[in-house]
């Protein structure tokens, strides 16, 4: 993991794109930007970059539609940027398809950490594999099949249920998932742990509506049941 | 029904009903009394110059028949024959006879000299200069109206001119006396459904004054309670149209005047919100470009670092301005919402004191396991704010306490594990809040004195950490301890849910 972070900003207003640029370029990051949603899409076409930082209030078309446009083909870790903490653009983006938020005026070194934590989802680690159902988890390629199709998650959502099937049956509170998962190391927004359960069981789930393998454990948190 | 009479019956009506009786009892007894006056009069008149009349033909008749000093049996003839008269009254004679002997004699045995009062006799009796001139000045006919028993008499009496006899007439005035009494009876009768009629009236016009104004009230009273578009319907032309028609254009002005204000309000809060937001873009810009500069710190020309460093801070100092800013608008604009999890309750304490390095000045007394219902991210500005606030001005060591306590109300139908209250208590060990700033530390921009150096504060942060605690359905009090030193209590309900049912949306399996 020597790699240098290849990231596609997406900003609109010249001053913050400049500054930011050279603040994720400073802490070692190698950025690509642009100015609006169409040429951020057009752009993680020709470059294909690690990650993408996203401002939600973009000319054209908005953060959200840039976001749920990347989720139709890509699974690449996308970070909202928004102005707004106004809590129905977080909702709106963490179902958008975004793996974490950021709240304008950011500070620099969050928004690295951030990025850094999100990129370490993605990481591959021990070479064991597990079933849950016709759900199949094989750690070394990080990869997961469910009736031997692939599933194409983005590394939230992978780390999510890895995190979750290294403890079966045992129930994680969200606040422990964020600190597992976000790296949030306190008063995470409980929200991005929910908006992740609800994506990932929409992939893995035979009905989503009514789950058998991630399981809503009231009070606590969520749980992977073996279907029994 | 009860209310309203007990608040309607001792005031406006009952004086209306009060005012109404006395006009028509004073009007009803005058009127009646003037008639009754009058007829009796009349009715006496009649009756009494009827009786003299005859009295006075009757007796001159029978004195011309009479010889001088008639016998006892003439005068007797004489008397009998004057009762015999229409007018149907008792005769009493008098004369000298031959033998110098009085005689009286009557036409009825109930009648006797005694019966005539001395006053009578004695005008009766005076001798009169005589005019001489016609025929009125034959007699001296004196009357008077006395009671005898209970019954009324008209008395009359004369002497005859020519040494003739005195002769007396007693009438009783019973028929006259019992029509005055039926006439008195129906007068009182007629006055007395005067007066019941006017207190009808009364009711009825109080009726129709009191309803309106009733209304009038009623509208009022809505009014009062902050229901501004109440209106009256006006009817008629009257004082109280008037009068509503008044309340009427006064609750429309009211309304308008209002609407004004909290257009005015809501567009002022709208530009803080509005300025907020706008003021974040540059701010991004700004605070991305300051930490370049803090990480070249070091290479920096000695002269200009101080320069680099205050720019840095006061960016730093604005950030937390704007971003207090847009938490008071939100709160102010009613879009703040909670976003509940379970917690540990020490453990967040933790975080909070070690996520800012206040470790080594805080004192924690609380006990791992405390599990609340809560916003996070709002518990960690709350304690931020309490702790920031205790040390800057108190002084460490800063003490946190966290206990529960079971509500004393505590819902019988919710009697779960969970309904009782979290406390968490700050205190320092500085020289307290003076008592007259108590009441305001939770004011926006509130600085405890004009004197206190500049803090780094925003003067937004205890309104900040009270309104999370609000939404919360909680409350933060401050007081001063015994003991010196300023304590702020947090309580926070264990399981807000209530509060936030829409908060909390998560997929619910069964």
């Amino acid at each position: 993991m020597a790699r240098v972070p290849f990231l596609l900003l997406i900003e609109d207003d010249d001053a913050v794109r400049t500054a930011l640029e050279m603040g994720l370029t400073r802490q070692g990051h190698r950025v690509v930007t642009a100015a609006s949603g169409e040429d951020g899409l057009k752009l993680l076409r020709e470059q294909r970059p690690d990650l993408i930082v996203l401002d939600v209030m973009l000319p054209g078309i908005d953060g959200f539609e840039v976001c749920r446009r990347i989720r139709r083909t890509d699974q690449l870790p996308i970070i909202l940027l928004t102005a707004r903490s106004d809590d129905i653009d977080v909702v709106v983006g963490l179902e958008s398809g975004a793996d974490d938020y950021v709240v304008k005026p950011v500070q620099g070194r969050v928004l690295d950490a951030r990025i850094r934590a999100v990129m370490r989802r993605g990481e591959r680690e021990a070479n064991d594999s597990a079933a849950f159902g016709s759900l199949v988890i094989d750690r070394s390629a990080m990869t997961v099949t469910k009736n031997g199709e692939d599933l194409q998650l983005t590394p939230t959502e992978l780390r999510l249920l890895l995190e979750l099937s290294r403890r079966p049956g045992q129930a994680l509170s969200r606040q422990q998932l964020l600190r597992l998962v976000w790296e949030h190391d306190y008063l995470g927004d409980s929200r991005l742990v929910d908006a992740c359960v609800q994506r990932l069981r929409a992939k893995v789930e035979d009905v989503p509506s009514s789950p058998t393998l991630i399981r809503t454990v009231r009070g606590v948190g969520y749980r992977l049941d073996a279907p029994s | 029904m009860r209310d309203w009479l007990v608040g309607v019956m001792p005031s406006l009506r009952l004086r209306l009903v009060i005012v109404f009786a006395l006009v028509a009892l004073s009007a009803a007894v005058a009127a009646s009394g003037i008639a009754y006056w009058l007829t009796r009069d009349a009715v006496l008149t009649r009756a009494q110059t009827a009786a003299l009349d005859d009295f006075r033909k009757t007796l001159g008749d029978h004195a011309g028949t009479l010889p001088p000093r008639p016998t006892c049996e003439q005068l007797q003839d004489a008397a009998v024959a004057m009762s015999r008269s229409t007018q149907n009254y008792e005769v009493l004679l008098i004369d000298r006879q031959r033998d110098g002997q009085r005689c009286a004699v009557t036409s009825s045995g109930a009648f006797s000299l005694d019966d005539v009062p001395p006053k009578l006799q004695r005008a009766v009796g005076e001798r009169r200069k005589s005019s001489g001139e016609g025929k009125g000045a034959a007699y001296h006919l004196y009357w008077q109206r006395v009671a005898q028993g209970d019954t009324p008499y008209l008395l009359s009496g004369a002497t005859v001119i020519g040494d003739g006899p005195t002769g007396y007439m007693r009438k009783s005035l019973e028929p006259e006396r019992d029509d005055l009494t039926s006439l008195a009876w129906s007068l009182a009768i007629a006055t007395g459904l005067a007066l019941i009629g006017s207190v009808l009236l009364a009711q009825a016009a109080a009726s129709t004054v009191l309803r309106p104004v009733q209304r009038l009230g009623e509208a009022a009273r809505r009014l009062g309670e902050g229901k501004l578009d109440t209106r009256l319907k006006v009817s008629g032309t009257d004082e109280l149209a008037d009068l509503s028609r008044t309340f009427n254009a006064t609750a429309a002005a009211l309304e308008e005047r209002v609407a004004d204000l909290s257009a005015r309000e809501q567009a002022s809060r709208r530009f803080v919100a509005d300025m907020s937001h706008e003021l974040r873009t540059p701010l991004t810009a700004i605070s991305a470009v300051t930490e370049v500069l803090e990480d070249e710190q070091e290479n920096l020309d000695p002269m200009i670092e101080p320069a680099v460093q205050l720019v840095i801070s006061e960016t730093r100092r604005l950030n937390d301005l704007v971003e207090n800013l847009m938490e008071v608008t939100r709160f102010d604009a009613g879009t703040a919402r909670l976003v509940l999890d379970n917690v540990d309750v020490a453990d967040q304490v933790t975080a909070c004191i070690d996520a800012r390095a206040w470790l080594d000045a805080v004192e924690l007394d609380a006990e791992r396991g405390i599990i609340a219902r809560l916003d996070p991210r709002r518990l960690d500005v709350i304690l931020a704010n309490l702790i920031g606030n205790a040390l800057k001005h108190g002084g460490s060591p800063v003490r946190v306490s966290v206990r529960t306590e079971e509500c004393p109300e505590a819902h019988a139908e919710t009697a779960e594990p969970g309904t009782g209250k979290l406390v968490i208590e700050v205190s320092d060990n500085g020289p307290g809040i003076p008592e007259e700033v108590l009441p305001h530390v939770f004011d926006r921009f509130y600085k405890a004195s004009a004197s206190r150096p500049r803090s780094e504060g925003s003067g937004l942060g205890l309104s900040i950490a009270l309104e999370n605690a609000h939404i919360h359905g909680g409350e933060i009090t401050a007081r001063n301890s015994p003991e010196g030193g300023a304590v702020f209590t947090l309580e926070l309900p264990q399981d807000p849910s209530r509060l936030a049912a829409a908060a909390d949306e998560e997929g619910d399996d069964r």
